[in-house]
């Protein structure tokens, strides 16, 4: 069996590792349980301050990510330039400015509650993320609106692709509409990485390998303490921000 | 700004004392890469800049191998802004996504700094990261 397909035995057993150390760190994932079956899925909620107007950035912080054509401050598009005659001033300003911070023209953000949900897809062997996006005040974010929550280095490359990368439908087990990440393109995606580990015959948990990569895209963190031994994990509650 | 006669001892320098097999295909960056990452470190017990780690890339899968493997990057350097020099080095195309892994499967968050990555899994004084080019979406 190719490494890069996942069946559901093996699935389960990478988000109860997941689950361990989710509990360890108290990163607030739990397993939602089919009634009646082991079929299941893993839940998170969590919170995001989202900058209200995320519009095209400033090539300076460092985070037009390959752009085919950038816009100045005033929006008007300016040429792709060449990354060899661009690199010497734009990057000595990302280097000078770079502390991970963006900027926004408009300084107000909003709190955005997300729901995360890990499922199983059978037919594409492989772990799919559902989610769903509410303001503060309960009301559920529409398609149009949960794309100006994801990040502009995101946004441009998932918009070129053919088919929608994100989407939505219906929960395959709840029945209300979710977005989710296509996953049509898992299988190759982790298949290098994983025959990269696995011939030296380090143990990989899937799931965890695969949420850190999909996951940064629609806004869910996952820490490093994923991976780091367990004599070093600290809870992220001690650490992380209100 | 990089002087001559410092571009003079860069070179000696990734030629003598690299450790890797860089001679096989090695040549120096050009001066403006050379302005974003520094050019591969000089033996760390001479550097006077303690804030740069190590960082030793390489490529997964088909994706195309650096020229220069190993540079010294500024510890505050975010993930995302080494992964946007990588597809820029590489010319790789705007569809292209290209993920960096530490310890072989775990793609850091692109906020994170690659100072904190170094503490957490580096070894022998370098950081490893593997680079994967993929049409990940879709």
């Amino acid at each position: 069996m190719s490494c890069s397909v996942l069946d559901e035995q093996q699935f389960r057993q990478g988000c109860q590792l997941l689950l361990q150390r989710s509990d360890q760190l108290g990163d607030g994932w739990s397993w939602e349980a089919v009634q009646g079956s082991e079929e299941g899925y893993l839940r998170k909620t969590a919170r995001r301050s989202v900058p209200s107007d995320w519009g095209p950035l400033h090539d300076q912080e460092g985070f037009s990510f390959h752009p085919q054509t950038l816009c100045d401050s005033t929006g008007h598009e300016k040429e792709e330039q060449d990354p060899a005659a661009s690199t010497g001033s734009d990057f000595l300003s990302a280097e000078e400015q770079d502390d991970g911070s963006y900027t926004v023209t408009d300084s107000s953000s909003r709190v955005v509650q997300y729901e995360y949900h890990i499922l199983f897809s059978c037919s594409y062997g492989a772990p799919v993320l559902y989610f769903r996006a509410f303001t503060l005040e309960g009301k559920s974010l529409a398609l149009e609106e949960m794309w100006s929550t994801i990040h502009p280095n995101y946004r441009l490359r998932l918009q070129n692709c053919p088919l929608s990368a994100i989407s939505q439908q219906e929960h395959p087990l709840l029945g209300q509409p979710f977005f989710f990440l296509h996953p049509c393109r898992t299988e190759e995606f982790m298949g290098l990485v994983l025959q990269a580990v696995q011939d030296q015959g380090r143990p990989v948990n899937y799931v965890l390998s695969w949420l850190s990569v999909v996951g940064p895209v629609v806004g869910l963190d996952v820490p490093l303490q994923y991976c780091t031994p367990l004599h070093s994990a600290v809870s992220l509650n001690s650490t992380k921000p209100d | 700004m990089f002087s001559a006669t410092r571009f003079a001892e860069l070179s000696e320098t990734i030629v003598q004392s690299c450790p890797l097999k860089m001679s096989d295909n090695a040549e120096s960056p050009t001066e403006t890469q050379k302005e974003e990452l520094h050019s591969p470190s000089e033996n760390s017990a001479t550097s006077e800049e303690k804030k740069k780690i190590d960082v030793l890339l390489k490529a997964v899968g088909d994706t195309p191998i650096m020229k220069t493997k190993k540079w010294a990057v500024d510890r505050g350097r975010t993930v995302q802004s080494l992964a946007q020099f990588i597809s820029r080095f590489l010319k790789l195309d705007a569809n292209e996504q290209l993920f960096i892994y530490v310890h072989q499967s775990f793609a850091p968050s692109p906020d994170q700094e690659v100072g904190v990555l170094f503490d957490c899994f580096g070894s022998d004084g370098k950081l490893v990261l593997h680079y994967c080019k993929s049409q990940a979406w879709g």
